[in-house]
């Protein structure tokens, strides 16, 4: 709309939808952090355009950073240290992503493109939650894998893993 | 519905996934997740769902089983070993290789194909980063297609490990062997491709007791402690626990590792309340011994070893203690009895040794408990005792202050040599001992250093200044004495006479002096003071000495001399015996600087070193600085001894030299007062220097405290400036000394020398009345003179500096007697004493074996025969004349005919001397 204020910058979908958002909300995005700093404040002044998410979901991407836009910065990842500290998902975060599965996809998926760690960590977990406790026929049926095991293949990986079954 | 589907890009991080295995075909929808992201989900997911979703299809199977998601968990517990992983797959590479190279040799054998040659369906294998995973996706695809178990085709890879291999952890029913499950982690072996076989078996084997104690909601639940009775295998299972914990994080590890670490702490602490009620009854092999076991299976037991030591008894045992102001008390205001640290310190050791053996007895192997106690009582104990004794006796007095931390360090260090090392201490004991008690007396040492060094430059200074007070308050009789005083003979010491007795005293004197005290016995003090004498007597010779001198002395000397070779063994310390011998040489000795100062220098010097050197021993910073502050204190030592003392001394005599007038002074003797006064100073102060050397020497250098050779080194430094400066004084002390005793030749030469002497007056008869054939006394005395002062110089300073002194003073001596001899009148009668005359110098300047400077008093000699040819053989004179060889080149001609002028009838030859001359001469030309 305006140019007055800097602090706002315009985000056009792949569906063509503008959504201005505030500079630091957008700068939740890893993406558009470095692209801004790479270009400074030409930027605020020109509509960027996302071309791989869609009007939808970029709202709800915007709406996770718009909450989250006071969160600490989370240090560069060391594979195996950084896993030590996922921790639960919060509340807010849990009713963030009670969202039908296809969304959750396009979530996770918008995330990684636009580089939000935390979001694409808290939108793992969420698939990790619905994966847990599920028998492989149910997992399937969830997300919708084809069975390419013979049943005999299916029982050797069974037993080969007998080990890590519940008891 | 969406759909997972292999996304179009492939991320970097999982681009190791076969690209040739089948991939899963889904149904293409919307949303579709990338591997990478896949991969991310299933870090999140606990171990069964992990399985259930390997069994969805193929593609997934593929993800969970990938090789690195296992080999991570395995190297978060710790049984990972990335080089033994390598070793194995290069074994299985060499195998691959060779068994590749043989087949190829026979296809191309068949095919007629060079070994380069390309061999269908081979190359694809021999790309090493495929290796891994192309291997084992063939393998597996094998394995699913012949329906035959993994792990046996697994087995069927070589390794020539000589692990055996193990029945299938798989295939083992959970807890059915608790006492196998206890050493799970033992057997795991780091194999590319089976990390997950490892994993799983250590899953097998921890993970119900794991979940099941996570589950549970007492202490008294969990499945683990009714398995096991043994609190050691309860001990041990919870370590593993612990450990296992850590490849824990799927959702609610946080809850799960907390409920561990209570449940840990819960055994822990009761486990220590056993191990602590057996200490209280002392029950050391019993139930001590066992707990601590526990303890240390469960986490190295470092609160039982904590509990321990803070809880041992010799920390409040007042017995032990001790009183550390008792070394005051007993003692004089300046000193110290380091009785009482001594007994305590023994106690302690004594102690110690018992807890050491106790403390074997108790901790099983691995932690050094007996190094945590000696921390802990050097801290406690041996700090509470130390501390207030030093502040109380720096407040004291400062020398008292000294020799406590000095005394009660070695006595410490001793300590440290005393203590037994208990089995688990490792080699290095006797350091970290030291490190210990370094560690106590860390927080002295810089105050004691700076304390020691000011300590010994007030004391140097004092003495000094208290020395030179003395001397100004006496400096108007000594003035006296030096300018006119030569006929209190009583006071004037001849230098000889004084050497003479400096040389013999020793043996006599040493017995009752103060400063032998280091001597215990007789014996010893002669020996010294022999070396003494011989290291100042070998330059100059027995023949040195002039027969009236050496006389009475001879016995001595020869006594000494055969002494000389045995010394070796019998001073024990050099430093000592040069005291011994410079002590007995003050009482013959006045000076203008005394050696009885720089000898009480030395010896405060030595004893601060002494002091400060034991902290060298402690090594690191604390030892650097301990060196660095003896070198200071030798530095100061050489400061004081050489600038404020020895060089006042030197200038003033130098001064007094330079003031001195023959002419002024009344009556004349042997010698020249001020002149022998600074050769005295010239032998005190090598004697000084020499005492300076030997001390560097024992005590610097031979306790390594500075390298000889390092230049750079503040006290080689300081030492080279001192001799220079010694050096300096002294030259610049007898180029002053030269022209004095010349000024007494001369002026002994003119006034005594009598008109007569040459030139004997004639009788009525015409013939001589009294022919005296001796020498002048005039000669006599001067020659004395001369030779009494260049004797003393003998041995006392540089040999080379001697000779240019001694051809110096040969050179003016000369100088002096031709211009003596031209103001002469020479009868043929008084030749003769002239002769004996020329003979005695000759003689004396024999014996400073100086073949140039005997040249000139040859000549000299054949000179004075001119006067001996009658006047009737003027023309062979005027041969003698013209004879420059006869002089040695030493006279020319001209001169000789000068010295002719001096014949006292040289008038009446003069005609016929000059006409043979120079006749003689034109004939030559």
């Amino acid at each position: 709309m305006t140019e007055t204020t800097s602090n706002f910058i315009t985000l056009v979908s792949n569906d063509s939808e503008s959504i201005i958002v505030e500079k630091e909300v957008a700068e939740r995005s890893m993406l558009i952090k470095n692209m801004m700093e790479d270009l400074g404040d030409a930027v605020l002044s020109v509509p960027v355009p996302i071309p791989n998410v869609n009007a939808q979901v970029l709202k709800k991407v915007i709406e996770w950073c718009t909450h989250h836009r006071a969160d600490p910065a989370t240090a560069a990842d060391d594979d195996s240290d950084s896993r030590k500290k996922t921790t639960d998902i919060d509340e807010w975060d849990q009713k963030f992503m009670q969202v039908d599965q296809e969304m959750l996809f396009e979530i996770i998926l918008a995330s990684n493109y636009l580089d939000i760690k935390p979001l694409l960590d808290v939108g793992c977990k969420t698939v990790a939650n619905m994966i847990k406790g599920k028998s492989p026929e149910e997992i399937r049926k969830t997300f919708n894998i084809t069975n390419d095991f013979t049943p005999e293949e299916e029982e050797q990986i069974r037993r080969e893993n007998e080990w890590a079954e519940d008891r | 519905m969406s759909n997972f589907k292999r996304a179009p890009v492939i991320g970097g991080a999982r681009g190791n996934v076969p690209a040739s295995l089948k991939e899963t075909q889904m149904i293409d929808t919307k949303a579709a997740l990338p591997a990478e992201i896949i991969s991310t989900i299933l870090d999140y997911l606990p171990i069964p769902d992990l399985m259930s979703f390997a069994r969805t299809c193929k593609r997934m199977q593929e993800m969970v089983y990938e090789d690195s998601r296992w080999v991570q968990r395995l190297k978060i517990i710790g049984v990972w070993n990335d080089g033994e992983a390598r070793k194995r797959v290069e074994e299985a590479m060499k195998a691959k290789r060779e068994m590749m190279r043989v087949r190829v040799e026979e296809e191309g054998k068949r095919a007629g194909i060079g070994v380069n040659g390309h061999a269908p369906g081979s190359m694809r294998k021999i790309s090493t980063t495929l290796f891994d995973a192309g291997l084992e996706q063939e393998r597996q695809r094998k394995n699913l297609e012949n329906g035959k178990s993994p792990i046996e085709g697994f087995d069927t890879m070589k390794l020539s490990s000589p692990v055996t291999e193990r029945p299938l952890p798989t295939s083992r029913a959970p807890m059915l062997d608790p006492e196998t499950l206890l050493n799970v982690f033992t057997d795991v072996r780091s194999i590319r491709g089976s990390a997950r076989k490892e994993y799983g078996r250590i899953y097998a084997a921890l993970a119900p007791f794991y979940f099941d104690l996570a589950r549970s909601r007492s202490h008294n639940d969990p499945v683990l402690f009714r398995v096991y009775r043994d609190p050691e295998q309860q001990a041990q299972m919870l370590a593993h626990l612990m450990v296992f914990c850590k490849s824990d994080w799927a959702q609610g590890w946080r809850q799960r590792e907390e409920k561990l670490v209570t449940m840990v702490g819960i055994f822990e602490t009761a486990v220590l309340r056993e191990f602590e009620q057996g200490y209280e009854a002392w029950d050391i092999d019993g139930r001590m011994r066992r707990y601590a076991n526990v303890l240390g299976i469960l986490n190295g037991g470092h609160a039982g070893i904590e509990l321990f030591v803070q809880k041992h008894p010799i920390f409040s045992d007042r017995e032990v203690m001790g009183n550390s102001i008792d070394c005051l008390r007993q003692a004089s205001s300046d000193a110290i009895d380091l009785h009482p640290s001594g007994c305590f310190l023994e106690s302690l050791s004594k102690k110690l040794n018992e807890q050491a053996n106790i403390i074997d007895r108790v901790f099983p192997a691995g932690e050094d408990v007996f190094q945590i106690f000696l921390e802990k009582v050097g801290e406690d104990i041996l700090m509470e005792y130390v501390t207030p004794l030093f502040d109380e006796a720096h407040e004291r007095s400062i020398p008292s202050y000294l020799k406590a931390v000095s005394g009660i360090f070695e006595q410490s260090m001793q300590f440290g040599f005393t203590l037994i090392p208990s089995i688990n201490s490792g080699n290095d004991f006797p350091e970290k001992v030291k490190a210990i008690i370094a560690r106590v007396f860390e927080q002295h040492v810089d105050l004691y250093l700076s304390e020691e060094l000011d300590y010994f430059k007030t004391i140097a200074e004092k003495e000094v200044s208290s020395w030179e007070s003395k001397l100004s308050a006496d400096d108007a009789t000594t003035e006296s004495f030096f300018m006119g005083s030569f006929n209190r003979q009583a006071d004037k010491k001849d230098f000889l006479t004084s050497f003479k007795k400096v040389v013999m005293m020793p043996v006599n004197v040493v017995g009752n002096l103060p400063l032998s005290s280091p001597f215990a016995t007789n014996k010893p003090i002669a020996a010294p003071a022999a070396t003494g004498i011989a290291t100042l007597q070998t330059p100059t010779g027995p023949s040195g000495l002039s027969p009236s001198v050496a006389s009475p002395s001879t016995p001595v000397l020869d006594g000494s001399r055969s002494v000389t070779p045995l010394p070796p063994e019998a001073p024990t310390d050099e430093l000592a015996a040069k005291a011994a011998l410079m002590a007995s040489r003050l009482e013959g000795i006045r000076s203008l600087f005394s050696i009885e100062i720089a000898l009480h220098l030395t010896h405060a010097a030595k004893a601060s070193i002494g002091r400060a050197a034991l902290f060298v021993r402690l090594g690191g910073q604390t030892g650097e600085e301990a060196r660095e502050q003896c070198l200071a204190v030798f530095v100061s030592l050489l400061q004081i001894v050489g600038n404020r003392h020895v060089k006042a001394g030197f200038d003033k005599a130098v001064d007094h030299l330079a003031h001195y007038n023959p002419r002024e002074v009344n009556e004349h003797k042997q010698s020249v007062a001020p002149l022998v006064t600074f050769l005295e100073l010239v032998n005190v102060g090598d004697l000084i220097s020499q005492m300076i050397d030997v001390f560097y020497e024992q005590q610097l250098a031979a306790t390594r405290l500075t390298d000889r050779n390092d230049f750079l080194d503040p006290a080689v430094k300081a030492k080279k400036i001192y001799e220079q400066m010694l050096d300096e004084r002294v030259a610049a002390g007898l180029n002053k000394g030269i022209d004095v005793l010349m000024d007494e030749v001369e002026y002994i030469c003119a006034t005594i020398t009598k008109p007569t002497d040459y030139n004997p007056p004639l009788n009525a008869n015409g013939s001589v009345a009294d022919i005296d054939i001796g020498p002048t006394a005039a000669t006599l005395q001067v020659v004395s003179i001369v030779e009494a002062h260049t004797k003393m110089l003998n041995g006392s300073t540089d040999k080379t500096m001697l000779d240019v002194f001694n051809q110096e003073v040969g050179l003016r001596l000369f100088a002096a007697v031709c211009k003596h001899l031209k103001h002469q009148h020479i009868s043929t009668d008084g030749a003769i004493k002239l002769i004996s005359d020329m003979n005695i110098y000759y003689q004396y300047i024999r014996t400073l074996r100086n073949q140039d400077l005997l040249q000139y008093f040859k000549a000299l000699r054949e000179l004075s025969q001119i006067y001996l040819i009658e006047a009737k053989h003027a023309k062979d004179m005027a041969t003698i004349i013209a004879d420059g060889d006869r002089f040695y080149g030493i006279f020319r001609a001209e001169e000789v005919y000068e010295f002719a002028e001096r014949r006292a009838d040289w008038y009446t030859v003069k005609r016929d001397v000059e006409r043979s001359m120079y006749g003689l001469g034109c004939g030559i030309m």
